[in-house]
């Protein structure tokens, strides 16, 4: 099956003219030896580059990581992805940027803002249709169920209008959201751990216990952040980074998923994806402008010195991110009937439609899931560096590199991918200048591609 | 375009029963693409007069070289290339390196080689180079399909974007090229833009002319085959490999001769006119005008150019974000195609 579908994607078989594999073999024995050489003949400036290049595959790391989750569940190459990490990072821009760089406040627009109202409350409104619809088919009618969840789409939305237009508010406009999202989540996860462990216990009741417990933490975590106004920076992160993922999941309810149907082959998809990805990659210019702006500074700008290297305290804390995403996503994956659900797609779609997997759904919460990560990675690399309209699609490649350097459609080679290939690319850069930063990389595909096709940790 | 005989012999009953035709025509999707693009095109000459058009126009006919050369090897073969824009490039330079004379030698900060050759004897070795280029990297990306092709070719636009930015010693990276020679024969300069647009009007109908022998000989069927099926013609005895190769070369060398014309219209070049977007306007464009028809890339590069100088009237639009407006409309526009109708909007083939 797995072997049938990698030649069907276009995967080439292993170059084998007699001598290649050797030549390779020595070539890249050549390059190591000198590497370790120069290493040797300055130990700290090796450590620097060493440390840029596992910061800079932090972000790899997360773009392959969302970019293999979507492509190993659907299997065409979604270029939106790119445009995700763009918006995300956009996003930031838009909300935080003080006035006194002189772009915010000429940037707010109000037809920006009702835009991704719009996006906001009809996802909202498509999610809990499909969620209630089936519980509560019994006591409503489904004209019922739409409207009401019509009416929540509509709230949900006009209250994202409010949010986007109030950005230097941040920390008083979420404090209500964040109050709900706390209570919810300090019922949900009492509930969950009470079902798993403790065999049968009348949940109702137990829901009506913590409910007053988790409503007076809901409260008082609002608070806090009402009062906190430092907090607007981080807010902001979470708000892009919904922001894109809402558009992710809109994309493929009302798009790809049609598309799909009727699609002959995944180019199809490719090129309609290409075709958001000049749409919305214009956008973002006639919105804000061509040129790289910068982002305001978030923690951990100082450097340190450690064994002779500069290292950046913001640099760590991508790595972390990094990892926490990973872990996470082991967890969604692995862990949960939605991991479950997302692994029986990618091997086969219409068995599990046969065996009553919810696809629409699924596919739907990958979209979302991958287009967050890709607009966490926007977030990093511009806070990192500067953000500009044409990162996205650069961002797309490295995503799209590092993930078939790790063995497309894997989540540890995803990881792994993201690292080598910030690693490479920093020791590559070494003798030559900064700008080949992205040739050294797609040299590395394309011999990845040619002698080592199924990646460093193969799909199974 | 392709002729289809039956349709013809058809034509005189129809005429002779009009509400036929007007059903026909509701249906004809091809006709209408037709006669809006070609209309809107005598529309837009009438309106603007001849001068403004001279100069559209020249650009048109780079936009179409470039467009008919790429959809021999997308449509016809069916390899998504996104990395057409390079072999652009080579041209470009080589062009500009080739004809740019010693005496400016002084105003350059950086030098590089200069040869002063005529345009003509340049733009030769404009396509040769291309070729040569498209053989080397041909070798390597001849081994990928689908997807991966694309995202291959991907990488060899941004690699050829490197070259360009960063080989300093040959092409003075972002400072550009200045004061590319415009062509001449013995004492004629082709300064005027009406001589030109005839020149690049004559090397495109060149081109057309080569693709039309290309795909309507034996090598062109074979092309159409491994498109629907690789390993169906190499059962056949035909290494596919070989043929792919050919026409990626072909292919390339024609976008080596719209490069030479390039640099020698614009007489500057630097490496932001051969960035990937540019690449990606053109696979646009491809797909737009059709797959599989040398008429439908011509189609789609007029559609092009005119969307950009139609957009240029839109009274609510800052001129300086007209490119960004164009591409934002195009981008729906390959969202709809392929929806609907994939295979452009004359095209021969379905993606």
């Amino acid at each position: 099956m797995s072997s049938q579908r990698e030649t069907a994607r276009g995967f080439p078989a292993r170059f084998n003219i007699p001598g290649t594999r050797v030549l390779a073999l020595v070539l890249a024995t050549a390059v190591v030896a000198y590497l370790a050489w120069k290493i040797g003949q300055s130990p700290p400036q090796a450590l620097q580059f060493a440390f840029n290049g596992i910061a800079v595959g932090a972000v790899y790391a997360l773009l392959a990581m969302g970019f293999t989750l979507v492509y190993s569940t659907v299997w065409f190459f979604d270029l939106y992805y790119g445009a995700a990490a763009a918006l995300g990072a956009y996003g930031v821009f838009y909300l935080r940027t003080a006035t006194a760089l002189g772009s915010r406040a000429d940037v707010n627009n109000v037809y920006v803002n009702a835009v991704f109202a719009a996006v906001v409350g009809g996802v909202v409104a498509w999610v809990l249709y499909t969620l209630l619809h089936p519980r509560l088919r019994g006591r409503f009618t489904p004209n019922t169920i739409g409207v009401a969840s019509g009416l929540l789409g509509g709230g949900a939305g006009a209250y994202t209008g409010i949010v986007l237009a109030f950005p230097e508010n941040l920390h008083l406009t979420l404090s209500p959201a964040i109050g709900v999202v706390v209570a919810a989540a300090a019922i949900v996860v009492p509930f969950w751990a009470v079902q798993t462990f403790v065999p049968n216990i009348r949940l109702s009741r137990f829901t009506a216990i913590a409910g007053l417990p988790a409503v007076v933490i809901g409260a008082w975590c609002g608070y806090l952040t009402a009062g906190a106004p430092g907090a607007g920076l981080y807010l902001s992160w979470a708000v892009s980074c919904l922001l894109a993922g809402c558009v992710g999941l809109a994309l493929y309810r009302g798009l790809y998923m049609y598309m799909r149907e009727r699609a002959r082959s995944p180019l199809i998809m490719l090129v309609a994806s290409l075709g958001i990805l000049l749409a919305v990659a214009a956008f973002i210019v006639i919105v804000f402008e061509a040129a790289p702006r910068p982002l305001p500074t978030a923690f951990g700008s100082e450097t340190w010195k450690i064994a002779g290297a500069r290292i950046k305290g913001f640099n760590i804390f991508a790595i972390g991110v990094a990892l926490a995403g990973f872990a996470i996503l082991w967890l969604l994956l692995k862990q949960t009937s939605f991991g479950r659900a997302v692994r029986a797609i990618g091997d086969d779609e219409e068995v599990s439609k046969v065996v009553g997997i919810n696809t629409t759904v699924i596919i739907a919460g990958v979209f979302f899931i991958g287009a967050m990560y890709a607009a966490l990675a926007g977030i990093l690399t511009g806070h990192d560096t500067a953000v500009q309209p044409r990162m996205g699609l650069l961002l797309l490649l490295k995503g799209w590199i590092a993930s078939v350097v790790g063995g497309i459609g894997n989540l540890y080679g995803a990881i792994v991918g993201g690292f080598v290939l910030g690693v490479v690319e920093q020791f590559g850069i070494w003798d030559l200048a900064g700008e080949w930063k992205d040739a050294i990389a797609f040299v590395l595909l394309i011999l990845f591609l040619s002698f080592w096709p199924q990646g460093l940790l193969p799909r199974r | 375009m392709p002729v289809d005989m039956q349709r013809i012999r058809e034509l005189p009953a129809l005429v002779r029963n009009p509400r036929e035709m007007a059903r026909h025509a509701r249906s004809n999707v091809e006709l209408w693409a037709n006669i809006l693009v070609i209309g809107g095109a005598i529309a837009f000459m009438l309106w603007q007069g001849a001068g403004f058009a001279v100069i559209v126009g020249t650009v048109f006919a780079i936009w179409a070289i470039l467009s008919v050369s790429l959809n021999l090897v997308v449509g016809f073969t069916g390899l998504l290339s996104v990395g057409h824009i390079g072999f652009f490039g080579v041209g470009a330079y080589t062009m500009a390196i080739l004809t740019s004379s010693p005496e400016y030698e002084q105003l350059r900060t950086e030098a590089i080689p200069t040869f002063g050759w005529p345009f003509f004897a340049a733009l030769p070795v404009c396509a040769l180079l291309a070729g040569l280029a498209a053989i080397i990297v041909g070798i390597v990306f001849n081994r990928f399909r689908d997807d991966i092709f694309v995202l291959v070719s991907f990488g060899f636009a941004i690699i050829s974007f490197n070259v360009f930015l960063n080989w300093r010693a040959v092409t003075r990276g972002a400072f550009g090229i200045h004061e590319i020679a415009r062509p001449e024969i013995g004492d004629w300069r082709f300064d005027g833009d009406v001589e030109f647009l005839l020149l690049c009007l004559a090397f495109l109908a060149v081109v057309m002319l080569i693709s039309w022998f290309v795909v309507s000989s034996s090598f062109g069927r074979v092309l159409t085959a491994i498109r629907e099926d690789e390993q169906a013609i190499e059962v056949f005895g035909y290494q596919a490999t070989h043929y792919k190769l050919a026409v990626w070369v072909i292919s390339a060398m024609m976008a080596g001769i719209a490069g030479g014309l390039f640099s020698s219209w614009t007489t500057f070049i630097d490496p932001n006119s051969f960035i990937l977007l540019e690449s990606v306007l053109l696979v646009a464009i491809v797909i737009l005008g059709g797959l599989a028809t040398i008429w439908g890339s011509l189609l789609g590069a007029m559609a092009f150019v005119l969307l950009e100088e139609g957009m240029r009237f839109i009274p609510f639009l800052p001129t300086e974000y007209i490119g960004q407006a164009r591409q934002v409309v195009l981008g729906i526009l390959l969202v709809l195609l392929m929806l609907f109708r994939p295979q452009g909007l004359v095209g021969r083939y379905r993606l």
